[in-house]
């Protein structure tokens, strides 16, 4: 009795802390459907007063949200994937492989992820700028190719493939390149989920590296677009309520489909070390 | 499985019905425009018969923010006379401008012409090519030139100016009994008609008569000093004067007109140009560009607006003001380029049109001397109030943010924290100071037309 007491308040506490976590988002959802000066007012309603779709409707005015809308797909599809990829095979090699300078080189992985972005962000301006990639999706796709954090989670991930499945397949004739694409990768299916979600998030929400090196406003992303709402004395709240609203769904989608493998692989990359 | 892969239809159709089918992309600006071919302008002159770039294609980009369809009419309007020429527009963040702007112009490939703002003079400057335009010229067609001149060259001037004007809601106006000529012209009369315009419920305040909370630093501690006779900075430029009489005796006001007139209160209004809006408050002393605000979040609000009180009848300033500054060039961009950029900036500055169209988009007053008389200028509500001492405003230069952001922090020491007025001015005077000596900035208050005049 005690226990099912217990798992009720603990259920109704997640239940209000849920609500806190989840109550600006329906505010913002909400309030895309109001006008600005019901946005602004002093008396504040979580439903419309007045139901309007104009924030919607007039989204496009500020800048073409449709296209921004598919290179951000783009570019995170194609960055998740190629993270997804190079964090497997890196974190497989880095578990399995008994090589030297193998801790010294996963440390130096791991350095990576403790300097601020802010101090490489101008050294790696001036490469792109050198290498002509400016105005190109390379200048977005190919720095971030390998990340230390995928890497670091893909091995400790590897750790839960025992080593005998690995020996298995090397007596059946296998070859390195076969071991990692027929039994490795998928094998590692719910850490790869959890860092496509990582990724795909992380490369959605940047704004400031796509917009230092993306120029044309053909090319530019969408997190970039969804900043135009903002001006300099005024900012649009409303159609910036409704593109923002948009654009979280490749997000929800994305985690809707993977959440049962991305919580088994955070799990599974938290336990074994 | 299934059940996922409808969750993800579901939301796909909703993102392509809402984005595709119901939204409509903003039409191409690009209006027809007449192409003259006449030289037009007073004595910067603009001769649309003269080639540029030998004729041949050239292609360069201008980057700015927030106004692309002003931009867009003046990219149009230069193009028709020179066909050869294509002026890209980037449109920027204005935040995050301030960021990519200096990276960018670090090499050819930047922007060849960008738009400015004075508090970011320092981290552009240095990447500038001065105007080919002379000084004395600049002079004979706009106002406050001089501010501008760095060893006898300009790299960018002001096209308008923006100041502070006090905006009234006419219905509250009106609801109080005031009349059109109630209109104050001196803080006595101010705190009358703020009085007038106040209602209570018991002791609580149900509508404020004036609200300057958090924008007073802005409106009020940096530019009301200038009625008293007293600049922001000393005499050489290099160090801040603000812990003096005269701030004091505006700091005072400010809290005379809370604390003992009860027009307001520190506590109602998270700030002046909000409570306005949100019609809490009946007066807030803001800005040309609150003209905006108003527009954009609060259109219902029925308003006017009157030029800034004064102590005395003539002041030696009414208030300061801040510039809107023109384009920049890039000088590491190619000289073709830039000569392209020099034309766009002639063409600019000779288009009285033009001209008249970024005031009024962005609310300040022309400086063009030809513009100040302007029928569709006077018609402006923010203007208006100003034309008839607009001479009598002064600009200190690029302050640094630090300026702003102690005099802040000053006020609220006073107002929320108990702090005396001496010891926080005091504070923020040296806080400012200490900034000031790791800064290239120098005061041009003495640079103002009336400087003489200074008690």
């Amino acid at each position: 009795m005690r226990k099912k007491v217990n798992s009720f308040l603990l259920r109704i506490i997640l239940l209000i802390l849920g609500l806190i976590v989840v109550y600006p988002f329906i505010w913002m959802l909400s309030s895309s459907f109001k006008n600005n000066s019901e946005i602004n007012a002093l008396k504040q309603t979580l439903l419309p007063k007045v139901f309007t779709l104009n924030n919607y409707l007039n989204m496009n005015e500020h800048f073409d949200f449709v296209r921004f809308f598919i290179n951000s797909i783009l570019v995170a599809v194609t960055v998740t994937i190629i993270v997804a990829y190079t964090s497997t095979i890196c974190g497989y090699v880095l578990c399995k492989y008994k090589f030297k300078g193998r801790k010294l080189l996963f440390g130096f992985i791991l350095a990576t992820m403790m300097i601020p972005w802010c101090v490489i962000i101008i050294p790696k301006y001036s490469m792109m700028k050198v290498f002509g990639w400016m105005d190109s999706y390379k200048a977005i796709i190919i720095p971030a190719m390998f990340s230390g954090f995928g890497i670091f989670m893909m091995k400790q991930n590897s750790e839960n493939i025992p080593d005998e499945i690995i020996e298995a397949a090397k007596i059946d004739g296998a070859n390195a390149l076969q071991i990692f694409h027929r039994i490795i990768f998928p094998m590692s299916r719910n850490g790869i989920a959890s860092i496509s979600i990582f990724q795909f998030l992380w490369t959605w929400d940047d704004f400031l590296w796509p917009y230092l090196v993306i120029q044309s406003k053909d090319k530019q992303l969408l997190s970039v677009g969804l900043r135009m709402f903002n001006g300099q004395y005024a900012t649009d709240y409303g159609a910036l309520f409704a593109a923002t609203a948009i654009s979280i769904i490749p997000v929800l989608v994305i985690y809707m489909i993977f959440q049962k493998q991305f919580i088994a692989g955070i799990a599974a990359s938290a336990v074994k070390g | 499985m299934r059940s996922k892969m409808k969750y993800f239809l579901t939301v796909a159709m909703i993102f392509v019905t809402l984005s595709t089918g119901c939204g409509r992309t903003k039409e191409s600006n690009s209006v027809k425009v007449d192409v003259p071919t006449k030289p037009f302008g007073s004595t910067i002159v603009y001769d649309p018969a003269k080639e540029i770039n030998d004729g041949k294609k050239i292609t360069i980009e201008l980057w700015e923010w927030g106004s692309d369809e002003t931009f867009q009419k003046l990219i149009d309007g230069y193009t028709s006379i020179h066909p050869n020429v294509t002026i890209k527009l980037v449109s920027n963040p204005w935040d995050d401008y301030w960021t990519k702007l200096p990276l960018a112009l670090q090499d050819k490939n930047g922007p060849v012409i960008f738009n400015i703002h004075n508090s970011y003079h320092e981290n552009i400057i240095n990447y500038c090519a001065p105007y080919e335009i002379s000084v004395e010229d600049l002079e004979k067609d706009f106002n406050d030139i001089k501010p501008h001149v760095k060893d006898g060259k300009v790299y960018y001037i002001d096209f308008g100016i923006m100041t502070g004007s006090v905006y009234y809601n006419k219905a509250m106006w009106k609801a109080a009994g005031l009349a059109d000529n109630d209109i104050p012209k001196t803080w006595d009369e101010f705190r009358n008609v703020a009085k007038k315009l106040t209602i209570k419920d018991g002791k609580h305040i149900v509508q404020a008569g004036i609200n300057f909370n958090t924008e007073f630093y802005q409106t009020y501690l940096l530019g009301l000093n200038y009625q008293l006779g007293q600049n922001l900075f000393s005499e050489n430029g290099k160090t801040a004067t603000i812990n003096t009489p005269a701030m004091k005796k505006v700091m005072n006001m400010l809290l005379d007109i809370y604390n003992v007139d009860g027009s307001g209160s520190k506590d109602f209004g998270t700030s002046g140009s909000e409570s306005f809006g949100q019609g809490q408050s009946a007066m807030t002393l803001m800005w040309g560009h609150y003209k905006e605000t108003l527009q954009n979040d609060y259109p219902d609000i029925d308003y006017g607006v009157f030029e800034i009180p004064s102590f005395d009848e003539k002041p030696y300033a009414y208030n300061r003001y801040n510039g809107e500054s023109t384009f920049g060039i890039n000088k590491n961009s190619s000289k073709e380029a830039q000569a392209v950029a020099q034309d766009v900036i002639k063409y600019f500055l000779a288009n009285d049109e033009i001209l008249k169209e970024f005031n009024l988009a962005r609310c300040t007053f022309p400086t063009k001397k030809s513009l100040t008389d302007d029928s569709d200028i006077l018609a402006h509500p923010a203007m208006s109030v100003l034309a008839e001492h607009i001479d009598r405003y002064i600009w200190p230069g690029p302050m640094p943010a630090v300026v702003e952001e102690s005099l802040k922090i000053a006020g609220q020491d006073i107002m929320y924290n108990g702090s005396d007025i001496e010891t926080a001015l005091q504070k923020a005077e040296n806080s400012i100071n200490e900034e000031l000596k790791s800064s290239d900035f120098t005061a041009v208050e003495n640079l103002y037309k009336y400087a003489k005049q200074k008690k």
